[in-house]
């Protein structure tokens, strides 16, 4: 599988040569490969979001390079917005950015950017609003008057509208129910395998981040702390809880009941592999 | 993005940073008015030692105070120039054509010049970089009190400044993140027309509008949900007391003032 970014040896600061300065990102060396869905997962002020704000050229690194399909995507500064329709950000309560009268005119202002004609604007835009299930009716209302999780799809699917290769979420559930929460991603999801492109979540629940992604990336300190599949970075758990992460609660029963002395696998991270696996045990007895 | 949300303070351990921010007003303005009691070579010379005695006492990087001088080094040249073509007198140093040079036309640009430098390194040095906006607005607060007495609201006055200035940084933060946002979407703010750049700050403007909005509306329920109704019987989690060594600067300046008149009478050097 090729990898769709490749970062290296990438350092930021923020407020450079100020008495505020902070390192916000330090050697990071990492890939996220095409067509899988990754997850970035970290403390508040790990880095995160400034890690996924170098991958569509927004900030500029100090140090090192960022590749998109293995081209360097400063190489050439001016054509940087075009980066920016290859990579698709959708920034944490991405709500707040929507400004136009209608949904329909919101959702367009991305692909009007990229100066498409008005027939295909209108194409990626029912398409976007499908992707993210907002109901036709809704685009003709103002932003003002949907409820928090219909602007926060709305705001969603005015960077898919763009038809990005790589489509990042940062904390695309936070402040959702549940409810909201498991529809969110179950939309993101679907819309990986229609459309093929790569999907980075940013999150910091562990729940989530087991059950949509292939892959994992953790940070912590400005640093890449584990990469890998979910399985193998869950069972380091207590590498994650020395920096503050939690492995799934469900996947933590698992590892307490091995500590009980049964012998079980404890490489499972949702309620119904614990389940086959415990039934599992069962049977052999 | 974190300088500008802290505005021109700046961080550190000094004599002027510690010193009462009541004072330091009152500092400032017996400054601006000793600054313009200067009369000659020497008192200008005296002005330009205490300017620099400023910096020193604050103990802020000279390359921070010299980029603020940078802004207003268009004003200080164009008023050089002016005083330079403009001043005439007896002594003539330089003539072609129409333009004639006096000897007094440099001596006034390099006073004027010597004066506003003086001024804005004093009023920053004692105020905006050593004092949190904060404490300048209680300290404006306290010393305004005596207008209560007329009915002048002052409580009101100083609240709204404070949250005027708290919310500076907040609306920064967030016009920060709504123009990473439709960035991330494709705008372009620095390319273009004039009337294209104004267009395309439409989508970050009425996000943020909404917003401060929204907060306004919050922080007045969260308000009154404390029970705030004003200024009356309002106390101060910290008082400040005035101590002694806030004093001695008050005294300084006054012999600061004192010397700068008998150099005045005195009348050593070139006197305009």
């Amino acid at each position: 599988m090729s990898d769709k970014i490749t970062v290296e040896n990438l350092s930021y600061f923020h407020a450079r040569k100020t008495p505020y300065e902070i390192k916000a990102l330090d050697g990071i060396d990492l890939n996220i490969q095409s067509g899988t869905v990754t997850g970035l997962i970290g403390h508040t002020g790990s880095g995160k979001s400034t890690l996924v704000q170098m991958f569509n050229g927004l900030l500029r690194p100090y140090e090192g390079r960022v590749l998109l399909d293995g081209a360097d995507i400063w190489a050439k500064p001016k054509d940087i917005n075009k980066i920016r329709f290859r990579v698709g950000l959708v920034m944490q309560y991405p709500e707040y950015q929507l400004f136009e009268e209608t949904i329909y005119k919101d959702i367009a202002y991305g692909p009007k950017n990229m100066g498409l004609s008005d027939d295909e604007i209108r194409e990626r835009v029912l398409e976007a609003a499908d992707f993210v299930g907002l109901d036709r009716e809704l685009l003709d209302k103002s932003p003002f008057d949907l409820s928090g999780g219909q602007k926060r799809r709305a705001a969603i699917a005015g960077i898919i509208a763009m038809r990005p290769e790589l489509l990042i979420l940062d904390e695309p559930a936070a402040g959702l129910d549940p409810r909201g929460r498991d529809a969110i991603f179950n939309n993101i999801v679907e819309y990986q395998k229609k459309s093929g492109s790569t999907v980075l979540i940013v999150s910091h629940s562990m729940e989530d981040m087991a059950r949509y992604c292939d892959r994992l990336i953790v940070m912590s300190g400005a640093k890449i702390l584990l990469e890998g599949e979910c399985r193998e970075i869950f069972t380091r758990a207590d590498e994650l809880s020395a920096v503050g992460l939690d492995v799934p609660q469900i996947t933590r029963l698992m590892l307490a009941l091995k500590e009980k002395g049964i012998e079980l696998d404890t490489s499972v991270f949702t309620v119904e592999e614990a389940l086959e696996e415990i039934l599992r045990l069962y049977q052999d007895k | 993005m974190k300088s500008i949300a802290f505005g021109q303070y700046y961080p550190a351990e000094s004599p002027l940073h510690r010193l009462d921010p009541r004072v330091k007003i009152i500092l400032t303005i017996l400054y601006i008015v000793c600054s313009f009691m200067c009369k000659n070579v020497l008192s200008y010379a005296l002005l330009l030692i205490s300017a620099i005695a400023l910096v020193m006492l604050g103990r802020i990087p000279l390359r921070i105070v010299l980029k603020g001088l940078k802004a207003v080094l268009f004003v200080l040249g164009f008023t050089a120039a002016l005083n330079i073509f403009w001043t005439a007198g007896e002594q003539l140093l330089f003539e072609w054509k129409f333009i004639k040079i006096y000897v007094e036309g440099i001596y006034a640009a390099v006073f004027i010049m010597i004066r506003i430098t003086a001024l804005i390194i004093g009023t920053s040095m004692l105020m905006t970089y050593t004092t949190t906006p904060i404490a300048l607005t209680n300290a404006i607060e306290d010393l305004l009190s005596p207008l209560k007495k007329l009915h002048v609201p002052v409580h009101s006055f100083a609240m709204m400044m404070t949250i005027a200035l708290r919310f500076i940084p907040t609306l920064t933060e967030e016009t920060d993140r709504i123009m990473t946002a439709q960035k991330a979407r494709g705008a372009d703010f620095t390319s273009g027309s004039l009337v294209a750049r104004a267009k395309a700050l439409i989508p970050v403007l009425i996000p943020l509008f909404v917003s401060a909005f929204n907060r306004a509306g919050d922080l007045a329920t969260a308000m009154e949900c404390r029970c705030y109704n004003g200024g009356e019987g309002r106390t101060r989690m910290t008082v400040r007391k005035l101590r002694f060594a806030d004093i001695i600067p008050l005294f300084l300046i006054l012999l600061f003032g004192a010397g700068l008149v008998a150099l005045n009478i005195l009348k050593i050097g070139y006197t305009m």
